[in-house]
């Protein structure tokens, strides 16, 4: 299952007392069905924004964000909220699994979300976990797990209805190298598996470098990554 | 297995919400927070229960002691009206539906000596037996005992009779405040009687009370001041009966021409005025208490909302709806007034029921006209504490429900 991403001219600016500061100056993106995009830049360019308007968590002051034909502006909190949970699964740098339920139940959490029987839910977390080799972990709350772990316990999150389009903040870059490539692994085999469309930000050049396609964000403008930067 | 919550078939607030409940007992802050909250709730509950049921119980009893010496209905004749007139009406009301007995009475004050004491008192003078107002009545004398016929004389309140030293048979003198004009210059008019027995005044009573013979009343009073006392057989009864007087004297010449009737409420309407005003306040004042409760609950609340900060914005980027997490936020703060509600409302109807019954709270008996703090828990009382401290405590959680709500989700994300 995959879908097409559009975004064209998307602009955001925050207020930082009486400064004005334009994050997003026009930014233009068009992903294909089950393609995978890296967009780096560095910190504070505006990339984590930029995925949040892709997500829907954000509402851009211009411009307009288009997922498999659905424009995001046209939809209303409630039908919002009911899109991102069946259509956009989320990654993010920090695991964000909730403290006082176990892994399982952090796995169950979007498909109770949707309104699935829970037996159903259950099924699904138990199948996602053990393709991340975590079933001997199900019943452990996020304290319990190792950074690794929580990371592999929120990829399966973010996938838990089998959404056509997955969105990762630098989903490695609270992690040892070790782990951070295991998930990364992961996630790379799991899109591939699934055939869905993603679009993983990050700072990191070797984790952009596994990317069908990497661009850059800049000064608030996104752009192709020049060829020689991309052998380097 | 630890996960069973999530694989129930509940909804998902309830989930949330029953799962933040048991997560606060395992964060010592949030504990903190939570059994505060809780207990102000369940402690305002059962003050408000206790308190009020004492009210209750105190004006139960005084009610009781001051209906039994109150007429079920009086009517009071207009001045000047003769003795036969006054027969004459007595007659007709007693003829009326629903009329067990009329009795004539003089009413008045005055004063009784005996022994070199004196003593102000409240005098009835009463045609027959004595009125229902003078209860416990004894005229045990070795006379009355041998089978003498109850003598005409002064009947006066055990306690007098203690303080006094009377017994029955001992002449008291009683003064009237309305003198004589006799050519020496007025004097006042004193008639000696004996005490032809003594009633149970009870311990409400502040002033003494006495009755004697008609005839001698109207002669120390003058005449043309009789009253009649109706017995309608209970405090719900005389209402209609009064009416029904009421109604038969403005159809015809039932009793004379400024006849007033009044029922035993408003004889009393003074005092229960007071204690309907005594239970408003006393309501008002501890309904502050349920206040500072819901304060406190909404304080709990918000804490748990800053600390789930980040469950929420991750609960709102996987598609859960305002809506949703609101309703766990409501359903988390009425789950903690539930809980504080039934506790304080247990423990104060249990304290109250126990201490009424074992009689825990004794009082000085010469001093209070009660052996022990007597407690009524009303059931419409406690439907209304329940109900308010409900209310409240809801309103706190929907505030601090909607403040989870609103937020947003890329904020709360953000560390």
């Amino acid at each position: 299952m995959s879908v097409q991403v559009q975004a064209q001219g998307l602009v955001k600016t925050y207020r930082d007392g009486a400064r004005r500061v334009e994050v997003l100056k026009g930014v233009d993106l068009a992903v294909e069905p089950g393609e995978l995009v890296a967009i780096v830049g560095p910190s504070g360019s505006g990339k984590s924004t930029l995925l949040h308007l892709l997500g829907g968590l954000d509402r851009p002051d211009g411009g307009r964000v288009v997922i498999g034909g659905e424009d995001l502006s046209r939809r209303s909190g409630e039908r919002l909220a009911a899109f991102r949970n069946r259509t956009i699964g989320f990654v993010f740098q920090f695991h964000h699994l909730l403290p006082d339920f176990t892994a399982l139940e952090n796995v169950m959490l979007p498909g109770r979300i949707a309104g699935q029987p829970p037996r159903r839910a259950l099924d699904r977390a138990r199948e996602l976990l053990a393709e991340v080799g975590l079933s001997e972990r199900e019943d452990h709350f996020p304290s319990e797990l190792s950074g690794g772990e929580r990371q592999r316990v929120a990829l399966c999150r973010a996938l838990a209805l089998d959404p056509p389009l997955l969105l990762a903040d630098e989903p490695t870059g609270n992690l040892d190298p070790a782990s951070g490539e295991r998930v990364l692994e992961l996630l790379l085999a799991l899109q591939e598996r699934h055939g869905t469309t993603a679009v993983l930000v990050t700072h990191n050049p070797e984790v952009a470098g596994r990317c069908a396609r990497v661009l850059v964000l800049d000064k608030g403008v996104l752009k192709p990554q020049s060829p020689a930067s991309r052998g380097s | 297995m630890r996960s069973r919550l999530l694989t129930s078939k509940a909804p998902l607030p309830a989930i949330l919400a029953l799962r933040y409940l048991w997560s606060t007992r395992r964060r010592a802050s949030t504990t903190f927070l939570s059994v505060v909250a809780v207990g102000a709730i369940a402690l305002g509950v059962f003050a408000l229960i206790v308190s009020l049921a004492a009210l209750s119980g105190f004006q139960q009893v005084l009610r009781t002691e001051v209906l039994a010496r109150t007429p079920d209905i009086e009517v009071e004749l207009p001045p000047e009206t003769s003795a036969e007139d006054a027969g004459r009406a007595a007659e007709a009301v007693r003829a009326l539906a629903g009329v067990r007995e009329v009795q004539q009475v003089v009413r008045g004050r005055g004063w009784l000596l005996g022994g070199g004491r004196v003593a102000a008192a409240e005098l009835v003078g009463f045609d027959g037996s004595l009125p229902p107002s003078f209860p416990g009545a004894s005229a045990r004398s070795d006379e009355a005992a041998a089978g003498g016929e109850e003598r005409p004389g002064l009947w006066i309140s055990r306690r007098l009779a203690a303080a006094w030293f009377l017994e029955v048979g001992d002449l008291v003198d009683v003064v009237s405040p309305r003198p004589t004009l006799t050519p020496l210059g007025p004097r006042p008019r004193v008639r000696t009687l004996p005490v032809a027995g003594v009633y149970d005044a009870g311990k409400a009573a502040e002033q003494e009370r006495s009755a004697l013979p008609l005839d001698v009343a109207e002669s120390l009073f003058g005449p043309g001041r009789r009253r009649l006392l109706v017995d309608a057989g209970g405090s719900e009864e005389a209402l209609e009966v009064a009416a029904a007087v009421e109604g038969a004297a403005a159809l015809g010449p039932l009793l004379p021409d400024g006849a007033r009737v009044a029922t035993w409420q408003e004889l009393n309407r003074p005092l229960f005025f007071a204690l309907r005003l005594e239970r408003i306040f006393l309501f008002l004042g501890v309904s502050l208490i349920m206040l500072v409760a819901a304060l406190a609950l909404l304080a709990d609340l918000m804490l748990i909302v800053a600390n789930k900060r980040e469950d929420v914005g991750m609960l709102l980027t996987l598609g859960a709806t305002p809506v949703r997490l609101r309703r766990a936020f409501v359903l988390l703060g009425a789950l903690l007034a539930t809980a504080g509600t039934t506790a304080g409302g247990a423990l104060g109807v249990a304290t109250a029921v126990l201490a009424d019954r074992l009689h825990l709270l004794k009082l000085p008996g010469d001093v209070f006209f009660v052996e022990h703090v007597p407690f009524l828990v009303r059931p419409r009382d406690l439907v209304l504490i329940l109900g308010i401290t409900l209310a409240l405590a809801l309103a706190a959680s929907y505030y601090g429900a909607h403040r989870a709500a609103a937020l947003d989700p890329v904020e709360a994300l953000r560390r």
